[in-house]
């Protein structure tokens, strides 16, 4: 019986992979998987809104110029259910955020991990070892 | 102040390594409060709980319980899960993708039941009728019932109403999914609010027994009617409109996106069992749609902690034009 579960799960886990139902909106929908942003900027603003929330920063080209980005992140109420608060990111910080670049082209990315100047991480992306097919939604 | 973060993430990783749910301990003749003016009192917080599939795996049968091994199982996979998420940095091995990151998500706490749905006993959907089978196949033009994007996006009207922040309909709102399952009850005299988090429904429901809006009027929620049948909360919901579906998002109802027709009712049943669990069961009546009624059990458990948030979502819809303007960069 177990294996049939297993199997029944490993099944269910590849068709899962193929049709990702994860969220709110589709990441492929908005995202380029094929463009992926490495931006080092400073925090000008956090809007906590839904259904996800979004960092801003202002980002210095080499040839100094400076460009501001935004940061998709997931719906306030986890991040605030999950321990991120007001405080976590304060205005000014430096961060470097991994990401992937809007599909329309403008300075959005979705926000894989962002992390500052000393290495500390505030979150990271895209594990998502077992969880159970069927509860994959 | 990151590393307090940090200390949170475990702490939440350990909350739900934890978190093994008991052995429901329902007293015997247990009989909730009363409110001041004598109704039962179901006030308070109720989140769902994602930790329980829509539709049981077909091998399961009619069982309606996983047995001790597959619930350990179920256990060590949510515990591997919790680790995984309070990581700080992804596995070498780990693919990191494009897909929202581990940590939007509330994982849910692992319980024995097989499915939400209880009726039919295979806890399945029941088949469609060929006439919904039809209208599904032919709708928009033979493009089909909007649903989440699957790869195009012309128009608003490619994607489910869901995308849009317009609502989740009645179902939908209950059935716990990714994020944001917080509901919460308040009594009035004469009348219950039903109030969900996710794209923010309260439902304000009647209880001294008044008809139905007229036939014609037709709305995404519905119009619903309470009474009481001994502790029990029943409301029954008529006056749909058929441009909603049941777990809209697609999520809780894998595959197909679950439309219904304007002939829907819904019948919810609201039981208290213990001082901190509802049982919240709701029967879909459709048989435009399906070849018969369909039944489902979420069990509520109240936490008083946690706090049902504003869910402002159409004023900060920024992936709508994003998944729109996209679109019309990928076709360049």
């Amino acid at each position: 019986m177990l294996r049939n579960v297993s199997a029944a799960l490993v099944l269910a886990a590849s068709i899962a992979t193929s049709v990702p139902l994860w969220s709110h909106h589709a990441f492929q929908a908005e995202f380029d998987d094929k463009k992926p942003v490495h931006l080092v900027g400073k925090v000008t603003k956090m809007e906590w809104i839904n259904p996800h929330a979004w960092i801003h920063i202002d980002v210095a080209e080499p040839d100094g110029k400076v460009t501001s980005w935004m940061v998709e992140c997931g719906s306030p109420n986890i991040m605030l259910r999950r321990g991120f608060t007001k405080e976590s990111l304060e205005f000014g910080s430096e961060i470097v955020v991994e990401g992937y670049r809007a599909k329309n082209g403008s300075n959005r990315a979705n926000g894989s991990s962002v992390t500052f100047k000393d290495g500390r991480r505030l979150f990271v992306g895209g594990s998502n070892p077992d969880i159970p097919a069927e509860l994959r939604q | 102040m990151i590393h307090r973060f940090s200390l949170l993430l475990g702490a939440f990783a350990l909350v739900i390594t934890l978190a093994v749910p008991v052995v429901a301990q329902t007293p015997k003749n247990w009989v909730p409060p009363k409110t001041p003016w004598g109704d039962p009192d179901l006030q308070g917080i109720w989140p769902g709980n994602m930790g329980v599939p829509m539709q049981r795996p077909q091998n399961l049968g009619e069982r309606t319980t996983l047995t001790d091994e597959e619930f350990a199982q179920r256990v060590a996979q949510a515990k591997r899960q919790a680790e995984a998420d309070s990581q700080s940095f992804a596995s070498s091995d780990t693919r990191v993708g494009i897909g929202p990151p581990s940590y939007w998500t509330e994982r849910g706490r692992p319980t024995r039941q097989t499915s939400l749905i209880i009726d039919p006993p295979n806890g399945r959907l029941p088949s469609l009728t060929p006439e919904a089978e039809k209208y599904r196949k032919e709708a928009r033009g033979g493009k089909g019932l909007p649903g989440e994007w699957r790869g195009e996006a012309d128009s608003y009207d490619d994607l489910n109403i869901y995308y849009r922040c317009i609502t989740r309909g009645v179902l939908g709102s209950v059935i716990p999914v990714v994020y944001n399952n917080g509901n919460q009850i308040i009594q009035a005299p004469g009348y219950i609010v039903f109030r969900n988090e996710m794209i923010h429904e309260a439902r304000v429901i009647p209880l001294d027994g008044r008809p139905h809006v007229d036939s014609k009027i037709k709305m995404f929620m519905g119009d619903s009617r309470g009474h009481w049948e001994g502790n029990t909360l029943v409301v029954e919901t008529t006056n749909f409109t058929d441009k909603d579906a049941i777990g809209s998002n697609g999520a809780g109802y894998p595959g197909d996106p679950g439309y219904h027709s304007e002939q829907l009712k819904i019948v919810e049943r609201f039981t208290p069992v213990s001082e901190n669990k509802l049982e919240y069961q709701a029967t879909v009546i459709d048989d435009k749609t399906w070849i018969r009624p369909w039944t489902i059990l979420i069990e509520l458990e109240r936490s008083d902690n946690y706090q049902v948030l504003e869910y402002a979502c159409h004023e900060g819809n920024y992936a709508m034009e994003d998944i729109l303007s996209g679109a019309r960069a990928t076709e360049k």
